[in-house]
């Protein structure tokens, strides 16, 4: 079955291109260009996937997220950015999204990679997984939560390879591990970068970009 | 707070039904408000002239009719508690002035020029209140003057300090408009211009639009590495990689955790890799990561191009690989070039601190 998508971009001529790249991988149900737009539309339309700017005219994608997950806890957001700040888009991961990645994406690649989301694994740019490396530096020591602030050694091997290019069924072959195996590493670090109350995870952010 | 609407009262009268019109919007006894006018009255007659002034208000076309007859209301009030003629004459007149000076809108708006004539009246008022004599006049009438002197400059001194910031940020926004007309004209349309030239080789419009976007980001977001004079690891590998993108229209994607001051082996080594991906991997998007540890910095160049079986190198790839690995070597460091046929090649490079 075809996932259902929701388009939500303020560049109609960009909306328009993921709609032709994405052809026939996904049914996109619906578009819209502000947050106030959005957050009603989604609500209404309940997709599995919605492929989320970080930055709208009205506001950030974190306050559709915040708006619309109450209600459709089921709704999975994918931030989709084009030249923003680390810092939001780091809120936006914060805030539910299932992962990051970059509007220069292939077409094939960000089919999967909505296709990963839908099932509720994460997905990372390269970028954000050498910022989660960076912000998760290891040997510097966090007080409290030690289990959400401190990577796992696999974890850290996963996610350089992330960052190294490699693909999820190329990571598996690497580390001996299966492709589901390696999704659940991921899906962890990402509940790591949304709950962990490491103070790097701002301070890094202000200071780098992602794209 | 509104004042009440106020229309003499037509069925309640005993003259024009003014008392009976403002019983009714206050909602009092009438007789009160009769009562109120006979005790002004009895002050020189203030309560008259004040009784005329509504009236004149209730119906009069030209507000200036009742104005009048309210100040000389207020004059004979004050005549009557014992303020003399002269000091009554000055607060009329500076009354006056004020009013005149504030008439439409006063000094606050820009197309209602200062009211010399209005200035004048209240100055003279003012002269007369002083001379006046008399201990309530000798004390009020410097505060007064003060008051009536900041209610008709202040605004307009306000004014003018309103419009020299507009001034200053009008002209910091045509010099920042310019910065970005001569901005735009250098790179942006010069680009355009080229990419029409080379609108039939995809790839120089691919380096081309890919160039211009990192100049333009560059410049919107000073989005440059630490250390941005290319003296930091990232940045000097962000500069290789944007010539060897260039240079042969691929995409080269760099992530990064940490940087350090770049060493010139390791960011030759890198881009060295670089060409080498982009020349036989066959492939559009390359993959740079830098990671930075306290031990030592990586590089890690990696394509999913067609990959070559490292036993059985034509000589002269064999010979890159080993210009990339004998400049890291020299410099202490350690080069390994992973690759299978179809399975990409990804090339290590590795330096202590």
């Amino acid at each position: 079955m075809k996932r259902r998508v929701v388009l939500v971009d303020d560049h109609a001529l960009f909306l328009a291109g993921v709609r032709a790249e994405l052809g026939d991988a996904v049914e996109v149900v619906g578009e819209a260009g502000t947050v106030a737009d959005a957050v009603p539309l989604i609500k209404e339309l309940d997709p599995d996937v919605v492929l989320l700017d970080v930055h709208l005219p009205d506001g950030s994608g974190d306050a559709i997220i915040n708006a619309v997950a109450p209600d459709r806890p089921g709704v999975k957001f994918l931030a989709l950015s084009v030249s923003d700040a680390a810092e939001d888009v780091i809120a936006v991961i914060r805030a539910g999204a299932r992962g990051y990645v970059t509007k220069t994406i292939d077409p094939d690649e960000l089919a999967a990679a909505i296709e990963r989301v839908a099932q509720g694994d994460a997905v990372f740019s390269p970028r954000l997984a050498g910022f989660v490396l960076d912000a998760f530096r290891a040997g510097e020591r966090v007080a409290d939560d030690a289990d959400l602030n401190e990577l796992t050694p696999r974890e850290r091997e996963v996610l350089q390879l992330i960052a190294r290019g490699y693909m999820y069924k190329e990571i598996a072959a690497r580390l001996h591990l299966s492709v589901k195996t390696v999704e659940s590493h991921v899906s962890s670090v990402l509940r790591k970068l949304q709950l962990s109350t490491r103070h790097e995870l701002t301070r890094w952010a202000t200071q780098h970009r992602l794209v | 707070m509104p004042l009440p609407a106020f229309a003499t009262d037509a069925e309640g009268r005993a003259l024009a039904g003014v008392c009976a019109g403002i019983a009714r919007s206050l909602g009092v006894d009438v007789t009160l408000v009769r009562l109120v006018f006979a005790l002004l009255a009895l002050a020189g007659g203030a309560g008259i002239v004040l009784y005329l002034a509504l009236w004149a208000w209730s119906s009069a076309r030209h507000p200036w009719w009742p104005i009048g007859l309210l100040v000389l209301a207020g004059a004979l009030v004050l005549g009557a508690v014992g303020v003399s003629d002269r000091a009554v004459l000055g607060i009329v007149l500076v009354a006056a002035g004020l009013a005149f000076a504030w008439r439409r809108g006063g000094s606050f708006r820009a197309d209602a020029p200062l009211s010399y004539g209005g200035i004048a009246i209240a100055g003279v008022g003012a002269v007369l209140l002083f001379g006046a004599g008399g201990a309530p006049a000798r004390v009020l009438a410097p505060g007064a003057v003060a008051g009536g002197l900041l209610l008709v400059g202040g605004p307009w001194l306000w004014r003018l300090a309103l419009e020299r910031d507009a001034e200053r940020s009008a002209r910091i926004r045509t010099e920042e408009r310019e910065d970005v007309a001569t901005r735009v004209h250098d790179s942006v349309l010069q680009t355009l211009a080229l990419i029409q030239r080379h609108a039939g080789e995809p790839r120089r419009v691919a380096a081309l639009a890919r160039r211009q976007e990192r100049e333009l980001r560059g410049w919107l977001y000073a989005d440059r590495p630490v250390g941005d004079d290319g003296s930091s690891l990232v940045a000097a590998l962000s500069a290789a990689a944007a010539d060897v993108e260039e240079l042969h229209g691929v995409r080269v994607e760099l992530a990064s955790a940490g940087d350090a001051p770049a060493e010139n082996a390791l960011v030759l080594a890198a881009r060295e890799a670089m060409t080498n991906a982009a020349k036989f991997a066959g492939v559009e998007e390359i993959d740079v990561y830098a990671e930075v540890t306290d031990d030592e910095a990586a590089v890690f160049v990696r394509d999913r191009g067609a990959g070559f079986e490292p036993e059985a190198v034509p000589g002269d790839r064999k010979g890159i690989a080993e210009s990339i690995r004998g400049r890291l070597e020299r410099a202490g460091g350690s080069a390994v070039v992973t690759s299978s046929p179809g399975g990409g090649t990804e090339v290590e490079l590795r330096l202590p601190r």
